[in-house]
């Protein structure tokens, strides 16, 4: 049976078989995930390799911009210098990792580090699972690099293009780097991980890369971008506020000074989208509808550690139980970016454009309506281990 | 001791709602006998529990209206969702529709065998026997 792009399949090791018509889970916000291939499926390989980490399934698409429009980009540098490079804060200006943590040159250091110990060991597991995920999704910064200089017309040709749009991807992946340090420091000082599993995770995935199905068509692209900056600011604004319910204020300041960093991305890339809406609002429509179409796939949702086949799943189904990342915030994002982009005021649209209008402003509700009647369900939850505890168990 | 009887039993096939290809279900077997009675054995079924013509008329009605297809378009058992131009999500609110008008719930491992408005169709009886 041939791959159809536009159904998602959810693959465990139960359905090997990427030809087989999945259709989403009503249970679980793992409907929103992308597709992901196991390596050991028979479909691809009739031998079956140890230590495989999933793989993109979807026939992977690219130049889907016509190259005629990599001129408005060009002519938007001018617009971007004054525009897009402002919200962009200056390296004096900036936090950085060691402002939040203990002070290694301090005679305090070592009770500094007791301290965050003592306030750790009062975070429960599942918090932890859900941060470590979100610590390995920062750390993964070189794959997100590399998908903004995917992109027609906004990519940095050199390292060290002086166009504004490189100016923002380089400084845009110098601030988010700060992140992945910061939660990685504090996770290892913390004593509640095993940072070796931690570690392998981040190599699987950094090895994996993702598609986000952007084709490097920086119209997708940057929604893409749009959705997935207010996503983070979302979920590191949970996890500061579930540290702060669990009594650790340094570390709910630690998510919080992260979140606040990601909700300036989002105003930069929500900007880009807007502007690009002025101009070309049929093609920007169409280009928002295909995204939701295809579904915002999470960054980090070929994650491995060389033990769980469904790692994202099982760190998803977590996230969503705490409440840090859900289906509801799915469906929150996309109604807010609807309203920001004021998409149910274009006018002048294209039958198609209309069409992609329609999809788009009438997809929020729907998505609410599924997750309701998942929440509705009577739900058997298992526990399972996460090895990046050592095996601890964790209810789903 | 028995009496003899004459007994009519005839079986009309599925309304002609569905094609000609369709899935074929009881013959029309018109048997009219004296004497013994006789349990009449159907010829020929494709499907283990065939679905009631009013049902796969339902599912077809559900179907049409989640993907807002004109009223005379074809919409038979055998169509599949996705040639009728659904995506997943589509796919996904079929079922719930169907779970709604039928007042069943489906299993996620059922909902994931559902292609075509006759499995849809097939599903709903098993789980309403």
């Amino acid at each position: 049976m041939a791959l159809k792009l536009n159904l998602v399949n959810c693959q465990s090791q139960k359905y090997p078989s990427f030809a087989l018509p999945q259709m989403a889970s009503l249970r679980s916000p793992k409907f929103f995930m992308a597709s992901t291939l196991r390596s050991n499926s028979k479909e691809v390989e009739t031998l079956k390799k140890p230590f495989s980490p999933p793989r993109e399934v979807h026939v992977q698409v690219t130049h889907s911009m016509p190259p005629q429009k990599i001129e408005i980009f060009k002519s938007l540098e001018n617009w971007a210098e004054q525009n897009l490079l402002v919200h962009l804060k200056p390296v004096e200006k900036s936090w950085q990792p060691q402002d939040f943590l203990p002070d290694p040159a301090s005679d305090g250091f070592h009770d500094q580090v007791k301290e965050l110990r003592e306030r750790a060991k009062e975070i429960p597991d599942d918090y932890f699972i859900a941060l470590v995920g979100d610590m390995v999704t920062e750390e993964a910064l070189p794959t997100y690099q590399t998908m903004l200089n995917t992109l027609d017309g906004v990519r940095d040709e050199t390292g060290a293009s002086l166009t504004p749009w490189a100016i923002w991807t380089r400084a845009w992946t110098a601030e988010e780097n700060r992140h992945g340090d910061l939660l990685n420091k504090y996770l290892y000082l913390s004593g509640r991980v095993d940072m070796k599993q931690i570690e392998k995770t981040i190599q699987y995935l950094i090895g994996s890369g993702m598609d986000p199905r952007t084709e490097n068509n920086p119209y997708l692209g940057f929604i893409y971008t749009s959705f997935q900056e207010r996503a983070t600011f979302i979920s590191h604004g949970n996890t500061a506020r579930l540290a702060k319910d669990h009594g650790d204020v340094k570390l709910a300041q630690i998510c919080g000074t992260i979140a606040s960093d990601e909700k300036r991305h989002e105003t930069a890339y929500t900007k880009i989208v807007e502007k690009l809406f002025e101009i070309d609002p049929d093609g920007t429509v169409l280009a928002f509808s295909d995204m939701m179409r295809k579904k915002i796939s999470m960054p980090a949702h070929l994650m491995y550690d060389g033990r769980d086949d469904n790692l994202f799943e099982h760190f998803s189904a977590v996230a969503q139980r705490l409440g840090v990342y859900t289906a509801r915030d799915y469906a929150d994002i996309l109604e807010f970016l609807v309203g920001r982009w004021k998409v149910a005021d274009l006018t002048g649209l294209s039958a198609e454009g209309q069409k992609a209008q329609d999809y788009v402003c009438g997809l929020p509700p729907r998505i609410r309506r599924l997750e309701e009647r998942a929440q509705g369900r009577v739900k058997q939850a298992p526990i399972i281990p996460f090895s990046w505890i050592y095996d601890r168990e964790v209810k789903l | 001791m028995a009496s003899a009887t004459a007994s009519s039993v005839s079986f009309t096939s599925l309304s002609s709602s569905l094609k000609k290809n369709q899935v074929s279900h009881l013959k029309k077997v018109s048997v009219s006998f004296g004497g013994k009675s006789f349990k009449p054995v159907p010829l020929r079924f494709r499907v283990a529990c065939a679905a009631k013509p009013e049902t796969v008329e339902k599912v077809c009605e559900i179907v049409r209206k989640q993907l807002a297809l004109p009223a005379d378009s074809a919409i038979t058992g055998e169509s599949k969702f996705v040639s009728l131009g659904a995506d997943s999500l589509d796919t996904v609110e079929i079922v719930m529709g169907l779970e709604e008008e039928f007042e069943i719930s489906v299993e996620e491992e059922s909902a994931q065998s559902i292609t075509t408005v006759q499995e849809a169709a097939d599903m709903i009886e098993k789980l309403k026997e």
